[in-house]
């Protein structure tokens, strides 16, 4: 069975896009924090079996508040086979900040261009072909008010989760940023046990931003002294 | 001339300056799109309690300690 992950900014279509999916009935409402008990569903295409999990709705995976880390420890822990990226077509520039936190954090992320008929009725005009390749990840025009795309999502999902591939694509962070961040990975590098859990990069990164969570884990490390030393 | 959001009335529209804040402010706002340059509208404004404003498209809603942070120059300049 391939497991499927739901992920997105609020109010992008997620729960929508999640009852096309699934043909469940879950009703599909506006409630601030309203998906934040997990929400699973079966979908059935091509003979394949796929379990789809809807995420909380979320701008960005730092550790802020609640929603933001489940939706982060399921990507880190349960590493589910694909991630789709929910984002708003009409508001891409917003929403592609989430998109890069998950490649980031190596996430076999698929994004579906949701409500694409919006974006092209105010005039945006989106080079999808480019964005897929600037980004490295299938992307798929949707409106999952009328379910436009949704075969095409599947088809995307089965050859993602076929491929297995992570990351392709780097964000760098100029010069001065790269060297701080080689130099924790390496020490990271030396605990096989955190660096077999985290994407080192990312874990690396997180370490500098000074993200709370991530600093509990490396203070269980053996060689917390050795990775916490850059930056003292 | 700058002012804090705050200081705006509703149908009011300024492009965001800076964000006046600690580093953990100044990201939670940019990750939900307020970053020096953009345009913003006040929709709703409770003064002086909180307001809804309009972000590349989405109304968020800000309190008014919040809204003193964020640093703008407002659109119908009249100086």
């Amino acid at each position: 069975m391939i497991e499927v992950a739901l992920i997105g900014n609020p109010n992008v279509g997620k729960s929508l896009l999640f009852n096309d999916l699934t043909g469940g009935k879950a009703h599909v409402g506006n409630w601030p924090g309203k998906t934040v008990e997990k929400k699973e569903g079966i979908c059935r295409y091509k003979g394949e079996e796929i379990k789809i999990v809807d995420l909380p709705g979320t701008y960005s995976l730092t550790a802020h508040s609640i929603d933001e880390l489940i939706a982060r420890d399921y990507i880190v822990k349960e590493k589910p086979d694909v991630v789709i990226d929910i984002v708003d077509a009409s508001n891409l520039e917003r929403n592609l900040y989430l998109t890069l936190q998950l490649l980031e954090l190596e996430a076999n992320v698929v994004i579906a261009l949701n409500k694409y008929d919006i974006a092209k009725s105010l005039g945006y005009r989106i080079d999808v072909d480019e964005l897929s390749r600037i980004l490295g990840v299938r992307v798929i025009p949707t409106v999952a008010t009328t379910k436009e795309g949704i075969d095409k999502l599947l088809e995307a999902v089965l050859e993602a989760a076929r491929e297995k591939k992570r990351r392709k694509v780097t964000i760098g962070y100029g010069k001065a940023a790269e060297k701080l961040i080689s130099r924790v990975e390496r020490t990271i590098l030396k605990d096989k046990d955190l660096s077999s859990r985290y994407p080192t990069r990312w874990l690396a990164i997180k370490i500098l931003e000074g993200d709370e969570e991530i600093l509990k884990e490396v203070e269980k490390s053996r060689f917390r002294n050795e990775i916490l030393e850059v930056i003292k | 001339m700058r002012m804090p959001l705050a200081m705006l009335n509703e149908k009011e529209e300024a492009t965001v300056v800076e964000v006046k804040g600690g580093k953990g402010l100044v990201r939670r706002l940019s990750e939900l799109g307020l970053t020096p340059g953009t345009k913003v509208k006040i929709l709703f404004s409770n003064s002086p309690g909180p307001a809804v404003i309009d972000v590349r498209g989405s109304k968020i809603a800000l309190g008014r300690g919040l809204l003193m942070k964020i640093f703008v120059k407002p659109e119908a300049e009249t100086y």
